[in-house]
């Protein structure tokens, strides 16, 4: 207990720096915005923003103060074109539209667009709260993993794809497949050998995360986008009653609900903020099927999915910090940009780089405060974004998208990879392959390949050392359920 | 063809060209019992396996997008851009891509040439000037 006062202490040492605390509300200011915008998520803005980061040689904990704060400064965003325009700027504030949007209908748009703000934030602290206290002793139990643990955890992330997409599962696997192979490109660390470079130069030291972020969701998104017309609404906010104090203090205890479900949720791997938000709402929907009249109004269905949606997000981050394992997409573009760092998350980040580790819980204290206190007042400013019309926004973000390929890489080359990977996911998209098991792939694929070659030279090849500990033996159990329940569920329908 | 059976034959032949590929790795010596083959072969048949699942007629047919001609123009641009930026320079060569972007999203000429013009001096300024990355001169030398 002390010792994480301690250490949290240091992490706010360097947190509170001025060039730290600018960049967090940097990022809180650019979260909020990419919330708002369409086309435009959390994952793309973070797989943007990182090449600069590395050209501008930001320190390592720099980089992650920002890219974290882009991350759950966008879960405050996608709440506003929601309310709004009943159109979720996120996929996880879809269930906010049912609510928000009727309240917004009714003149109460401002009041709703606040207690979303109040629950965003309650959801975010206390799971930051949380997350302190939790890594830690979560760490230190990942310590003692073996290497062949390791094998059969990653293994275990990875089955989840399948299980909890939503899609057909074996597009999600092969994706996870796809997304290994490419991780595979260059020169193999054991021995030295070439693989799959097709004899090319450039691709020697591997593919370049940013390239393959920056391809697949940036660019692949403009080209989904172009495909079909966009039509641009005008938005507004009507004034109407404001938000009263009696009915915050209403919104309560379903808020408190809200962020243990959404933290819970978040912490397992597999599932995201989007099935949070949803089963907090049908679980605050069910509770109180005698006194409230949701979906057409109601201010706990607007603070319910919001409040789990900030908290999923938070919850995200323990597995990544403690365990080195992504829970979703985004978290692996986190992941990423650690590695390409070379700072390996994992059980021994919070005692060799604390600064790291705990300058960024630190942050997101501070981060979240100046989230409530920037979207209370200014949510007006950003609403305004959506009158800025498609055909000024893209070009843009497809210029910075290049300039930031081109910054990290100094090679033309890479452009056109970053070209490539842009078809790439445009196309899977079209054919519902979902693109986060290719980053989450990418990410985990050197990993597991490590482990599973070290757990093989530690057991001279015994392919069965693989199930020498209790904790991989559970972990393959469930690995298989993982697998064969969309397998089952299939045959069922 | 489906475009379930399309992806499942795309999957399929990616998987054997990996699958190919990493058997024709000469090893001379094996640091490890596993090597740097078996392990991309096992997932890339994981891969070959999966699509060819998806060759189980599911999906519908195509569907016919909005607007057939954007998407294949938008990648010229963007492969000119990826060809142009260093011998232009980044000033010219980004003002005429957000230009060509802004027109295939639907926008009157003048507008988009500003919209080009606006965005790449803005981006310019940002990168060169305030943060002082390195981006391609070009014959301007700017």
């Amino acid at each position: 207990m002390i010792e994480t006062f301690s250490a949290l202490g240091g992490g706010f040492a360097v947190a509170l720096q001025p060039n730290n605390l600018f960049l967090a509300l940097l990022g809180c200011i650019i979260g909020t915005a990419i919330g708002v915008l369409p086309g435009i998520g959390p994952l793309n803005a973070i797989a943007l923003l990182l090449p600069f980061c590395l050209a501008l040689r930001l320190p390592p904990e720099s980089a992650l103060i920002l890219l974290t704060a882009v991350y759950y400064g966008s879960g405050y965003g996608g709440r506003i074109t929601a309310i709004l325009l009943n159109m979720p700027g996120e996929p996880s504030a879809v269930l906010t539209t049912l609510d928000g949007h009727p309240l917004a209908k009714q003149g109460r748009g401002g009041a709703a667009l606040a207690i979303s703000g109040i629950g965003s934030f309650v959801g975010a602290t206390i799971s930051v709260v949380l997350m302190t206290f939790l890594s830690v002793p979560l760490a230190r139990v990942a310590v003692a993993f073996s290497p062949a643990d390791y094998v059969a955890l990653i293994a275990f992330a990875l089955s989840l794809l399948g299980a909890v997409g939503g899609g057909s599962a074996p597009k999600a696997w092969a994706a996870g497949c796809l997304g290994i192979l490419l991780a595979m490109i260059g020169i193999d660390s054991g021995t030295g050998v070439e693989r799959f470079t097709g004899g090319s130069m450039e691709l020697l030291g591997g593919l370049d995360f940013a390239v393959l972020a920056i391809g697949l969701f940036a660019i692949g998104e403009i080209l989904l986008l172009i495909e079909t017309r966009i039509r641009a609404e005008a938005a507004k906010i009507s004034g109407g009653q404001r938000l009263t104090f009696r009915e915050v203090v209403f919104c309560i205890p379903a808020m408190l609900r809200a962020t243990g479900i959404g933290f819970v949720i978040g912490v397992l791997p597999g599932a995201g903020a989007s099935v949070a938000s949803a089963l907090s709402y049908t679980a605050e929907k069910r509770l109180n099927e005698k006194n409230g009249k949701f979906g057409q109004g109601d201010l706990r269905g607007v603070a319910a999915p919001e409040t789990a949606d900030n908290a999923a997000q938070i919850g995200n981050l323990v597995p990544m910090l403690s365990l080195g394992i992504p829970g979703s997409g985004t978290t692996a573009v986190l992941l990423g940009a650690l590695l390409m760092y070379n700072i390996t998350p994992g059980p021994l980040l919070f005692q060799q780089r604390p600064e790291v580790a705990w300058g960024l819980i630190a942050s997101m204290y501070i981060g979240n405060c100046m989230l409530l206190l920037l979207n209370l007042p200014l949510v007006g400013v950003f609403a305004r974004l959506l009158t800025v019309p498609a055909w000024v926004l893209y070009p843009g973000v497809l210029a910075l998208s290049f300039a930031g390929v081109y910054a990290a890489s100094n090679s033309a080359f890479d452009l056109l990879l970053a070209i490539g990977f842009g078809i790439m996911g445009w196309k899977f998209r079209k054919l519902d392959v979902p693109l986060v098991p290719i980053i989450l792939g990418f990410v985990l694929g050197r990993m597991l390949e490590d482990n599973l070659r070290r757990a093989m030279s530690l057991s001279d090849g015994d392919v069965l050392a693989l199930l020498g500990s209790p904790v991989s033996i559970v972990l393959w159990v469930m690995t298989v359920v993982a697998v064969a329940w969309p397998l089952l569920r299939r045959r069922a329908a | 063809m489906t475009s379930g059976r399309a992806l499942g034959l795309f999957l399929i032949g990616l998987a054997a060209l990996a699958i190919w590929s990493a058997q024709s790795l000469v090893v001379s010596f094996a640091a490890d019992p596993l090597g740097p083959r078996a392990f991309p072969s096992t997932v890339a048949l994981i891969m070959g396996a999966c699509g060819a699942m998806l060759l189980i007629p599911r999906g519908a047919a195509f569907e016919r997008p909005e607007r057939m001609a954007a998407p294949p123009l938008l990648v010229a641009v963007m492969a000119a851009y990826a060809l142009l930026l260093v011998p232009l320079g980044f000033l010219v060569a980004t003002a005429l891509l957000a230009t060509g972007v802004a027109l295939l999203f639907g926008a009157r000429p003048l507008p988009a040439l500003a919209t080009g013009l606006i965005t790449s001096a803005a981006l310019w300024g940002l990168f060169d000037r305030v943060l002082d990355l390195p981006l391609p001169k070009g014959f301007l030398g700017v």
